[in-house]
């Protein structure tokens, strides 16, 4: 391939290095195509790509290793394929989710000298982020939404991880206004995805389960079951697959429940009250423009077409899920909320908007893509200490980066970078002990969760009030007040390779705590019966990690991020709040969008 | 899960366990294999003394979601519970519980229990939630005074 570019960045020495590399890269969507690309170019040694989504139509605007031929294809796989023949790298795909404990084992990432994480979710990046805390592997995470992205370097126990700072997450609306007291559109498209369609054509879920209800007797039972499913009447309706009853179902939804609702008045003492849609009709006119705003009475006509074909399809599918991309639901949903905003004098919708925000589209521009791409290799060379007129980089000395001008931060530049902050000395990630335990099968069955507990004790100090969770779980095993379980084999609690234990002292009132330690179980095929790691498990004040004890006061910013007021004034904390912001932003976007409290 | 939701709901219990208000109690579920579910507890508001709730301690669940607690968790009562502000299905309508309204996550679960019990027996009847308890709290309180001291017979202390 003669000598490749590269070189002259990072020299012939560096070369040498960066070809024995190996790295992982964590998605392969719009960024981690942009970064594949990248990196087969900078000829890293091995590159890994994991991702556990197929490609999708939407996806070939910006995700350029991928054609229409490769519509419903595993996209690790296929990227792989289509870089194969410019590549001097070693490239390994896998279709798989980076959480799955077994596929990807601690001892399979470690493996690796540098995690890209190139990834669509909250839940994963956490994952991941976690993962390179176990193993003090750096992490370069990045995101982007629209017009926005950004990257950030992390190096365990050096600098800031992905938890040190608050990640908004999508908002939640009361249930109050979804079904009572919309104000605004966003509250009638929730309640017709969320609450209508799916009540009418998803799965049937029942309200309230029999131990809820505070009663035994089955009439009393059925009243209760009637009256918090109030929907039923109409569930019937769809189920009967009965055209003549279209009307019905528009009388109620728009007429009769909104009624009911006028007739509590305090709830218009200081709104303006619904407008029941009286004497509607139904005629065959129908609009098909879907991005212009329809009359009422192609809303109405356009729902009363398509509730039709939904309970004709309701008959052979049994069960139909909201799909942006299936005309029908979509076409029902938008229908619902915009007759639903005439009700209550709000805004309506385009179809094409409703679209947009029901089906929690995120506008992704593959510019943006390769700019935070291109920023998350430069990075990486960095962080490996490969430029050959860079000396080696202490951590701090790094930098994240995160495009400004579009989010307003800065007016005149583009690009802003700051430096990286130290990790947070409350964050519940990085703050903690960490080891893994090595222990034999015949051990998982033989030895009890209390003898676990006294063995973590007497090896870390621990006192004798500490809880131990199972993380990957999510359940308490055992606590100060709850010692049922202290008996069974780990086997029993189902334990096993890859589970993580968390544990926590307890204490009260004490002067010093010690930290939690998060312990990751592997099997040893060696014989070792159980070993501990040697790991220090150092204390702390609880006064500073408790935030209820001192009471300070939260200061949501405008990202949903959470301040603490202190008044120490420290330049640390300005440069979390900037820093993070676009952090803050991604998750958000990033995210499923509406989540409905009810 | 986050590991933030986690940590504070581990601290939830912990301070609980310290101090918690007389009459009332909290824990978490049971899951099936005996484990505890620290996302999911069980708690028991008793009515105020001096009131037409005092007979009763009634049964609330707190769900917390795995934002907790950027977000606030959600509190239900029984289905068909009877009063202004709760919902056919349990759901508790409380401005503290209102991520728009005044959720902020320092709030304890003391609070909450506390902000319930506060709620019994002074409901806001700018808020309802169903319509036989508000309709009869607000036309008819009699009935409404009837029907609360009956139910709190069905939670008797």
């Amino acid at each position: 391939m003669g000598d490749p570019s590269i070189v002259k960045i990072v020299g012939q020495k560096n070369y040498a290095k960066l070809r024995s590399v190996k790295v992982l890269l964590v998605g392969a969507g719009g960024i981690g195509c942009e970064l594949l690309k990248n990196l087969v170019l900078m000829e890293f040694g091995e590159i890994h790509v994991v991702d556990l989504d197929t490609i999708d139509l939407s996806n070939l605007n910006r995700q350029f290793l991928f054609r229409q031929r490769d519509i419903k294809q595993p996209k690790a796989t296929t990227a792989v394929r289509a870089i194969q023949h410019v590549s001097n790298s070693k490239l390994v795909a896998y279709q798989s989710n980076i959480m799955d404990t077994e596929k990807f084992p601690l001892s399979w990432f470690s493996e690796f000298s540098l995690i890209f994480n190139a990834l669509d979710n909250l839940e994963a990046r956490r994952y991941v982020n976690q993962t390179a805390q176990f193993l003090h592997l750096p992490l370069l995470e990045s995101g982007t939404a629209g017009f926005d992205g950004y990257i950030q370097p992390i190096i365990p126990g050096q600098t800031e991880c992905f938890d040190c700072t608050t990640k908004e997450t999508p908002k939640t609306f009361p249930v109050c206004t979804i079904r009572s007291t919309p104000s605004q559109p966003i509250h009638c498209i929730v309640w017709a995805k969320n609450f209508l369609f799916s009540q009418l054509f998803a799965s049937s879920t029942s309200v309230a389960t029999d131990e809820d209800l505070g009663t035994e007797d089955p009439q009393e039972i059925e009243r209760i079951k009637q009256e918090t499913n109030e929907l039923h009447e109409l569930q019937e309706y769809i189920k009967s697959g009965d055209n003549s009853c279209i009307p019905d179902i528009i009388t109620k939804l728009f007429v009769s429940d909104i009624e009911k609702l006028l007739s509590i008045e305090n709830l218009w003492k200081n709104r303006e009250k619904p407008t029941p849609l009286h004497n509607f009709e139904i005629s065959n006119q129908l609009n098909t423009d879907f991005s212009s705003v329809w009359t009422l009475q192609e809303q109405v006509n356009a729902f009363a077409e398509v509730t039709k074909k939904l309970m004709k399809r309701l008959a052979t599918e049994k069960e139909i899920e909201f799909d942006k991309d299936d005309t029908d639901t979509l076409k029902f949903v938008a229908t619902a909320a915009n007759i639903r905003a005439y009700v209550f004098h709000l805004p309506v919708k385009s179809l094409f908007d409703v679209k947009q925000i029901a089906g929690n589209i995120i506008p992704a521009i593959a510019t943006t893509n390769a700019i935070i791409a291109g920023l998350s290799s430069l990075a990486s060379l960095r962080v490996l200490n490969l430029l050959k007129h860079i000396p080696p980089t202490d951590p701090k000395d790094l930098y994240m980066a995160f495009t400004a001008k579009a989010s307003n931060i800065s007016s005149n530049r583009y690009l802003s970078n700051s430096q990286l902050a130290t990790p947070n000395p409350r964050c519940p990630v990085c703050s903690i002990a960490r080891g893994v335990i090595s222990l034999s099968t015949s051990a998982l069955k033989s030895i009890t969760l209390g003898e676990l507990l006294d063995a973590i004790r007497t090896k870390y100090n621990y006192p004798g009030e500490v809880s131990l969770v199972d993380k990957s779980t999510q359940r308490l095993l055992a606590d100060f007040d709850f010692d049922d379980l202290l008996g069974k084999s780990l086997s029993d609690m189902k334990l096993g390779q890859g589970s993580l234990l968390l544990v926590a002292d307890e204490r009260d009132d004490e002067e010093e705590l010690k930290c939690s330690a998060e312990f990751y179980l592997q099997l040893d095929a060696t014989g070792n019966k159980l070993r501990l790691p040697e790991i220090e498990v150092l204390s702390f004040k609880p006064q500073a990690m408790s935030p209820q004890e001192d009471e300070p006061d939260y200061i949501l910013n405008g990202n949903g991020e959470i301040i603490i007021d202190e008044d120490n004034g420290d330049s640390r904390k300005r440069e979390l709040e900037d820093a993070s912001e676009p952090a803050a932003k991604m998750a958000k976007l990033d995210d499923d969008a509406i989540v409905l409290l009810d | 899960m986050s590991s933030l939701c986690l940590q504070r709901l581990q601290e939830e219990r912990k301070k609980w366990r310290k101090d918690h208000p007389f009459g009332f109690y909290a824990k978490p579920t049971k899951k099936a294999d005996g484990s505890m579910n620290l996302q999911r507890w069980e708690a028991g508001i008793p009515g105020k003394e001096g009131t037409i709730w005092r007979e009763g301690v009634y049964p609330i669940t707190i769900e917390y979601p795995d934002d907790y607690p950027s977000k606030p968790p959600k509190v239900k009562f029984p289905a068909g519970f009877y009063h202004p502000n709760v919902y056919p299905s349990g759901t508790v309508c409380l401005s503290i519980l209102n991520e728009d309204q005044d959720w902020r996550p320092a709030i304890t679960l003391k609070q909450i229990v506390l902000g319930v019990q506060d709620l019994l027996d002074s409901p806001n009847p700018n808020s309802p939630a169903q319509e036989p308890a508000w309709r009869a709290f607000s036309k008819n309180v009699k009935e409404y005074e009837r029907k609360v001291i009956d139910q709190a017979k069905k939670y008797v202390k």
